[in-house]
């Protein structure tokens, strides 16, 4: 762990010895250390410790970016020569927005050091007892398990000196029995929160089937997702469908639509970097809090966020979701919230003649035709036919082909429970999503071998 | 930005002494990456960035187990403690596994490759390379229904030097050069997008500032400004099965997704099944398995000049080498590790073993995955289609976790109608199942129209590693393809 203190001094040093109009420099240093397994052999163990820093100056209206992946003095030096000499070469912006102003924070509310200080021995015992809980039943077991800190930083110019800290550990886990797989992924700020047990257990419940898979005609079923699931689609909407430069460009499904109903009045999404049952990170890569966007308000397109420069372009305050300068997709979403419901899990699928229980999704690309929202993918692990409100049987592999807006017209029912999902070794967003039963969604293939 | 040099010396004393520390194996990665990205929109710059990297990787194989660190700091005594910290990790695994991991065997060399640029492009000046980018963005714009035009160009130099306790010391340089344009155009609800000279920044080689001029972005801009005018009133491809061409641009993709991925044998051994899944290409189909049709003949070519896939040496230190995957139809060969192949009996491993950065550990990854000409030519595979499409430039690709139904979604496509092109047509999709798709390849175009493309962005692995792969393709035809509008009222096939 680099720290606050060395952190934000160091940084602060280079923005101070920065000839430039304007400097702003945000770093993300990382330690992950990472298990994959498969069939009861670890055939991966590693730690990751980088550091990612981007400097970006702005002088004569012109500007400069360089990356480095080090914060050692000399590095950093160059990095911001490379960046002047950038600045100096490149031909003058029109209209650059200030910088953010004056905001000073440090938080280290999501970090606990006994997760990241997890002494090895004590993640091979965790995975032992789950290769010997899963061998007991006949069972085998794959997928990864990881412990990780992550540290952001923004210094500049203008006064922005801020600073967050936080811990995940993490795991999936694919459970295998005869020709069936169950799935389960887990996240939490702290190890000991993480629940091991009761994931390998959901795993099992899926594989532990006494029926073997059946196929299932394509057509247009009724459908239970489960979180995992529902955030696999609306991570695929806040990427097509939230961010600012596919509204300019409407690309956006909400381009032009603004305040119109596009899904049942029982859906609320959000996006919302400060609350806790998330993976917070209170500010973005440019220095500016976090603010809680409304997206869809009870069925009506309510909003999509800004960072500076296309708050600039279009006359909006940026609302805290800036990613690093050298990133040309604009702003996105990244810590995704649908409201909860008033149902439990098991009413949903009491309530369900005949339909289908999908634990996640693979593969989903939402890239066919945007301004539909129309998305494909496939199930996975777990997908399961509901007859008379009861769990039937495993399916095999189903393909979706899907618009969105119209899946979420058609809502039966939301769940009061909401869960967690992230991949944090991958990224620092997160969703939180509750199960979702609709009354349509039109599955288009099957796999067949 | 200067770049740090290759430490050689302290690699070497470094690798003496983890060797002294009873590890089974051990190789040590130095890698330095210079990245250049430019990127303009409209008639102005929107991006202008460079990136540098260097640091330092350490694989140890102890009693059965691998143990991964890395460090950014060059100095002997932090390697140590990283070197340290991989073996440690080792250990504590090795107390879960049972079984010996036995690799299998190469000589260890001595070597340096460099791989081939005229021009090199970080010596080009940026103003040069921006305003031929300007120049060639000009050319999208204008109209008012065109919303969003781009251009950009990446460059990178690559440097790696390995070191391994069995005495190979390789050190390699590559330089890469991509560049390419992207239009958006809207009016009423209708949207289409249209890049050149291919989607998804496949315009990638492994060659100097002379790959980007080839290219002919002034042209391109032309081109694709009036395509995707044109798209907006295009008609949608009619729904059904039928006969399909894909055009290079697309056969890409097809190969990438249907080919590439499920030959990794690390995938097929099971150890991506949390993350990416499975493989249908299981370990009995080696050698008996009819992936496609006489006409399909697959190779994993590490060698091909130019090609983002290729190496002098993996990052095992094993030879790039050109592997036959498909031959006649028939599944003959793998992806592999020096690990997965001493596991299948292989004896000697396909080479494929790379890192995306000296702070990840290298897993299976795919070279050039390349479908091989044929002897048609375009006009010989349209001339006896009766009604049919012709496809080109992906848009979006999914397949499912065994690697078997695919569904993608070009960015334009043709009729063809008694062996003519014919009208534009928008939105096309197509549907299949890979064996039975791969099976009903009636031909393949010759080497005139072979193009080979890079992807930029092939994500695998925990933590993920985005990878630089290479695919080369003619025109290939297809019979009894299901073709529909990507569109919400599309019910499938």
């Amino acid at each position: 762990m680099i720290g606050h203190a060395r952190l934000l001094d160091t940084l602060a040093k280079l923005v101070a010895r920065s000839p430039a109009d304007t400097t702003s420099i945000s770093a993300h240093a990382k330690t992950y250390r990472v298990s994959r397994f498969a069939y009861e052999a670890i055939h991966q163990d590693l730690v990751q410790e980088s550091v990612t820093v981007y400097v970006r100056v702005t002088a004569r209206q012109r500007i400069g970016v360089a990356a480095t992946d080090t914060v050692e003095r000399a590095s950093l030096q160059r990095c911001l020569r490379a960046a002047l000499a950038i600045a100096h070469h490149a031909p003058p912006t029109k209209g650059l927005p200030a910088l953010p102003p004056r905001y000073e924070r440090i938080t280290t509310t999501g970090h606990c050091p006994e997760t990241i200080n997890t002494p090895p021995k004590q993640l091979i015992d965790e995975l032992t007892r789950a290769f010997r809980l899963c061998s007991g039943v006949g069972a085998q077991l794959a997928g990864s398990f990881a412990v990780g800190e992550d540290e952001v930083s923004v210094v500049n110019s203008a006064g922005v000196a801020c600073y967050t800290a936080s811990t995940f550990a993490s795991t999936k886990l694919v459970a295998m029995y005869r020709k069936l797989s169950g799935f389960a992924s887990g996240v939490h700020r702290r190890l000991d929160a993480l629940n091991l047990d009761g994931l390998l257990e959901q795993a099992l419940k899926q594989c532990l089937h006494r029926h073997e898979p059946i196929t299932v005609p394509t057509g247009t079923y009724e459908v239970i997702l489960e979180p995992e699931a529902v955030a696999d689609l609306v991570t695929w909407l806040g990427y097509i469908a939230f961010g600012a430069k596919s509204f300019q460009e409407r690309t956006s499904c909400l381009a032009g639509r603004m305040g119109e109903p596009l899904m049942d009045r029982r859906i609320t999404i959000l996006d919302d970097g400060n609350d806790p049952m998330g993976l917070a990170v209170p500010f973005d890569f440019e220095g500016i809090p976090k603010q809680r966007v409304l997206l869809i308000d009870r069925g009506k397109a309510a909003g999509i966020v800004y960072d500076t420069t296309y708050g600039h372009l279009y006359g909006h305050p940026s609302t805290g979701h800036g990613f690093p300068p050298d990133e040309i997709e604009g702003p996105l979403p990244s810590h995704l919230f649908m409201e909860a419901g008033a149902q439990k899990r098991d009413e949903l699928i009491r309530s369900c003649k005949r339909g289908l229980l999908i634990p996640r999704f693979h593969y989903v690309n939402g890239l066919l035709n945007p301004r539909e929202a129309l998305m494909t993918g496939l199930t996975r692990e777990g997908a399961c036919l509901i007859k008379d409100g009861k769990l039937s049987a495993p399916i095999s592999t189903m393909r979706f082909t899907q618009g969105l807006l119209e899946a979420f017209r058609h809502v039966l029912g939301i769940s009061r429970a909401r869960r967690l999902i992230a991949d944090p070794t991958q990224e620092l967003g997160c969703a939180v999503m509750p199960t979702l039963h609709l009354a349509k969604f039109r599955f288009t293939g099957r796999s067949e071998d | 930005m200067a770049a740090a040099k290759i430490p050689r010396d302290l690699l070497g004393r470094l690798i003496r002494d983890v060797k002294r520390q009873d590890v089974d194996y051990a190789d040590v990665r130095f890698e330095r990456l210079l990245h250049e990205s430019l990127v303009v929109e409209g008639d102005h710059v929107k991006s202008i960035s460079v990136f540098e990297s260097a640091g330092v990787g350490i694989r140890v194989l102890l009693h059965g187990s691998w143990g991964f660190a890395s460090s950014p700091h060059l100095s002997l005594a932090h390697l140590k403690r990283t070197a340290s910290q991989a073996i440690s990790i080792a250990k504590a695994s090795a107390s879960i596994n049972k079984k010996s991991r036995p690799l299998a065997p190469i000589d260890p060399v001595k070597a340096v490759h460099r791989s081939r640029w005229q021009i090199d492009p970080f010596e080009v000046p940026l103003a040069k390379k921006l305003d031929y980018l300007l120049w060639a963005v000009s050319g999208l714009v204008g109209p008012k229904s065109i919303k969003r035009a781009t251009g950009h160009m990446d460059f990178l130099k690559r440097t790696k030097c390995f070191v391994s306790t069995e005495g190979a010391q390789i050190e390699q340089h590559f330089t890469e050069s991509g560049a390419g344009l992207e239009v958006v155009a809207q009016r009423g609800n209708e949207v289409q997008t249209r890049s050149y000279p291919n989607s998804h920044h496949g315009a990638l080689a492994q060659a100097g500032f002379e790959y980007v001029k080839h290219l002919d972005l002034i042209g391109g801009a032309k081109q694709i400004q009036t395509e995707v005018l044109q798209l907006l009133g295009a008609r949608l491809p009619k729904t059904g099965a039928t006969t399909l061409v894909l055009h290079p641009t697309q056969v890409v993709m097809q190969l990438h997704e249907s080919c590439g991925h499920p030959i990794e044998l690390d995938r097929v051994l099971g150890q991506e099944l949390s993350y990416a899944g499975g493989s249908f290409l299981t370990t009995d189909r080696l050698g008996r398995f009819r992936y496609g049709s006489d006409h399909v003949n697959i190779v994993a070519d590490a060698t091909v000049v130019g090609g983002v896939g290729s190496f002098g040496y993996d990052d095992e230190g094993v030879p790039g080498r050109r592997v036959d995957v498909v031959r006649n139809g028939r599944f003959v060969g793998y992806l592999s590790s020096r690990e997965s192949a001493a596991k299948l009996g292989l004896g000697a491993s396909g080479g494929a073993m790379r890192a995306e950065h000296w702070d990840v550990p290298p897993i299976v990854r795919m070279t050039n995955v390349n479908l091989e000409p044929g002897q048609a030519c375009l006009e010989d595979l349209l001339r006896d289609i009766k009604h049919g499409y012709l496809l080109s430039t992906n848009k979006s690709w999914s397949i499912d976790d065994q690697r078997l139904n695919f569904q993608f979604t070009t960015e334009i496509g043709w009729e063809i109608v008694k062996g003519q092109l014919g009208a534009m047509v928008k939105n096309p999709l197509y549907t299949g199942i890979t064996p039975t798709f791969w099976q009903r390849c009636t031909d393949v175009s010759d080497r005139t129209t072979w193009q080979l493309w890079g992807v930029s962005n092939c994500a695998k692995g925990e933590p993920m590693q985005l990878m630089h792969v290479g695919h080369g393709a003619p025109y290939a035809r297809f019979d009894g393809v299901f073709v529909a509008p990507a569109s919400s009222s599309y019910e499938g096939d």
